[in-house]
């Protein structure tokens, strides 16, 4: 009963994550209403998503198109011999807003999933171990998601960086910073209390 | 522990219930299809947070409310989802504190073709837990007749039984379970890829260890939780059979980590095995190369084939499986005897007593049992009992209760004095 434009359009809102039919059409029937500078440099911004912007051949964080590898992977100041390794590029602008971190990365882009047929071939886990063949890497942090798949996806990685002769690390588990120890779950409250560290 | 007070919302045919409940023991009587039992499932899911009667548990929510709900949908007037309250305040004795705990069972629309999910909302003293979590602070124990499924039912029905009690028991539990269970999953996902297009077996390794961790806690729990049940089950058995029959109840476990002498199968039935003084650590690295012996198998069946998830747990009376060679008494007096067992269990376990919940025992039980077992909920701390009969107590034992009459989904709380 739509015309198909707008039709159209509220069904690949739909699609988005979070979206649904409500906030589809809110969203399709705002555009349409608005400006077409508004909805003209959303168009561009979606285009330029795909066009200009491509995956870095060494750690597969996404970058620029045109260009090879990524800012951090070209930086000089970084130290490469030491990789962290995560699931999705958000989660490195979550580590490199701590600051603290002066390593390079290696994204997998997914973790292991066999629900959903997501297998170690289809992650970035060949080119990370050809990386460490290549040699100078001394240290490979696992920061996968603390989740099944995570843990999973890291026990898998375990042994065959171990072999290939690195030291081999995974992120600490536990209580949030701020948090009330009374208020936690049992679970991290118990893994918390596995991984205790002798006071400095 | 005991209630004191408890309120439903659109449970079952409950559309509003608000009772003060008193100590020791309330009689809740009326004919079929009123209401009764839906009382002692609202008061168990607040200890097990599933019901014993459903699995489909959307039908916990008062069909009226659901109704109502798709109305409101279908006229586009927002409020489009259905929910189902149970609150209860209780003493726990252990600590002296009075505590609220509140069920939220919500049936929620998703995606645009009538879609419904059920969601379970749970609130400890207020604040929102996690069901794993909430699982173990009130206790109680339930017995319906429909129970001796247990006994004669399939394994699952055992393990079900195992799950729901221990978790109730063993912190973490609760957590293991649902954690192995994902694994398990997992697993057989993979199983199945590399059984129809093969690939690299190794990647089965990271999902061993994780069904080794979880499944090992699961186990070690289990061979305690039965040998503890064993001997109060045991002792109770004899008293009731007045010392005719010696029950045992034996655990057989899919991966069993003691090592069998001598691989002598025909002794299973009358050698008791002593599997207490393994470690959980013990039986996790026996667990993971039982993995990996059974892996060439496994991958040619496509699933996990051993683990806690395939368990069974037997019942012998005078090393007789009742499970297939018991009487309808016979099962009826092991299941009160593993009923009342259980209660000693967690008394001793928690340090607590937990609520007993009876529907409609006593017309399945001789004369001799009946009077047994009013002796016992006599003593005890809180106990609901439902009845269509109340001919079938003694009357010290009605003039002493409270007794209640249940209609249409009403109570009608009549205190005797």
């Amino acid at each position: 009963m739509l015309p198909e434009p707008i039709q159209n359009l509220i069904f690949a809102l739909e699609r988005l994550p979070g979206i649904g039919p409500k906030t589809a059409s809110r969203l399709a029937f705002y555009l349409l209403r608005a400006p077409e500078e508004i909805s003209g440099s959303l168009a561009e911004a979606l285009t330029d998503l795909k066009t200009k912007i491509a995956f870095c051949q060494e750690c597969f964080n996404i970058t620029v198109a045109g260009r090879e590898r990524c800012e951090i992977c070209e930086s000089g100041q970084r130290d490469g011999s030491v990789i962290c390794v995560v699931e999705e590029p958000l989660d490195i602008l979550s580590i490199e807003r701590i600051g603290a971190y002066q390593g390079k990365y290696h994204v997998l882009q997914g973790v292991i999933n066999p629900i959903e047929g997501i297998g170690p071939d289809d992650l970035k886990i060949r080119p990370l171990l050809e990386r460490i063949r290549r040699g100078g890497v001394l240290e490979v942090i696992l920061a996968t998601d603390p989740t099944m798949e995570g843990d999973a996806t890291a026990q898998y990685l375990h042994p065959r960086l171990k072999a290939l002769g690195v030291h081999v690390t995974r992120l600490a588990r536990g209580l949030p910073v701020g948090g009330d120890l009374e208020y936690a779950d049992q679970n991290t409250l118990l893994r918390a209390l596995s991984g205790r560290q002798e006071m400095g | 522990m005991y209630l004191t007070h408890l309120s439903l919302t659109n449970f079952r045919n409950i559309a509003r219930l608000d009772l003060d409940i008193p100590r020791r023991v309330v009689l809740l009587t009326g004919a079929n299809a009123q209401g009764k039992t839906s009382v002692l499932e609202a008061i168990y899911f607040l200890a097990a947070f599933a019901s014993f009667q459903t699995s489909a548990e959307r039908q916990l929510i008062n069909t009226l409310a659901v109704s109502a709900a798709a109305e409101a949908e279908r006229a586009k007037d927002g409020g489009r989802i259905a929910v189902a309250r149970i609150v209860a305040q209780f003493r726990d004795n252990q600590d002296q504190r009075a505590h609220r705990l509140e069920v939220r069972l919500v049936l929620e629309p998703v995606g645009p073709v009538n879609g419904q999910r059920l969601r379970k909302e749970v609130l400890l003293d207020g604040v929102k837990r996690q069901v794993n979590d909430a699982v173990g602070h009130f206790n109680a124990v339930l017995f319906i007749p429909q129970m001796s499924q247990i006994i004669e039912g399939g394994p699952d029905e055992r393990r079900r039984y195992l799950n729901l009690t221990l978790a109730q028991v063993f912190p973490g539990y609760a957590h293991a379970l649902s954690a192995y269970t994902k694994a398990i999953e997992q697993r057989n996902a993979l199983l199945k890829m590399l059984s129809e297009r093969g690939g690299d077996a190794d990647q089965l390794e990271p999902w061993d260890r994780l069904l080794a961790e979880h499944g090992s806690k699961l186990i070690h729990w289990r061979i305690q939780a039965i040998q503890e049940l064993e001997r109060e089950a045991a002792r109770v058995h004899h008293r009731l059979t007045r010392g005719a029959e010696v029950l045992r109840l034996a655990y057989d476990p899919a991966y069993d980590p003691s090592p069998r002498p001598g691989r002598q199968m025909s002794l299973k039935m009358d050698a008791p095995v002593d599997r207490s003084g393994l470690k959980r650590e013990e039986i996790e690295k026996g667990f993971l190369e039982r993995l990996a012996q059974a892996r060439p198998e496994e991958i040619a069946r496509g699933v996990t084939t051993v683990g806690p998830h395939r368990d069974e747990m037997r019942f012998l009376a005078n090393s007789v499986d009742l499970g297939d060679y018991g009487s309808r008494g016979q099962v009826r007096t092991a299941l009160l005897s593993l009923k009342l067992a259980e209660v000693e269990w967690m008394k001793t376990r928690t340090g607590r007593t937990p609520v007993l919940l009876l529907d409609e025992v006593l017309a399945e039980l001789d004369l001799q049992r009946r009077a047994d077992l009013l002796a016992y909920v006599d003593g005890t701390e809180q106990a609901l009992l439902t009845t269509t009969d109340l001919h079938l107590f003694t009357p010290e034992f009605v003039k002493d209760a409270n007794v209640w009459e249940v209609e249409g989904g009403v109570v009608r709380t009549q205190k005797e004095e």
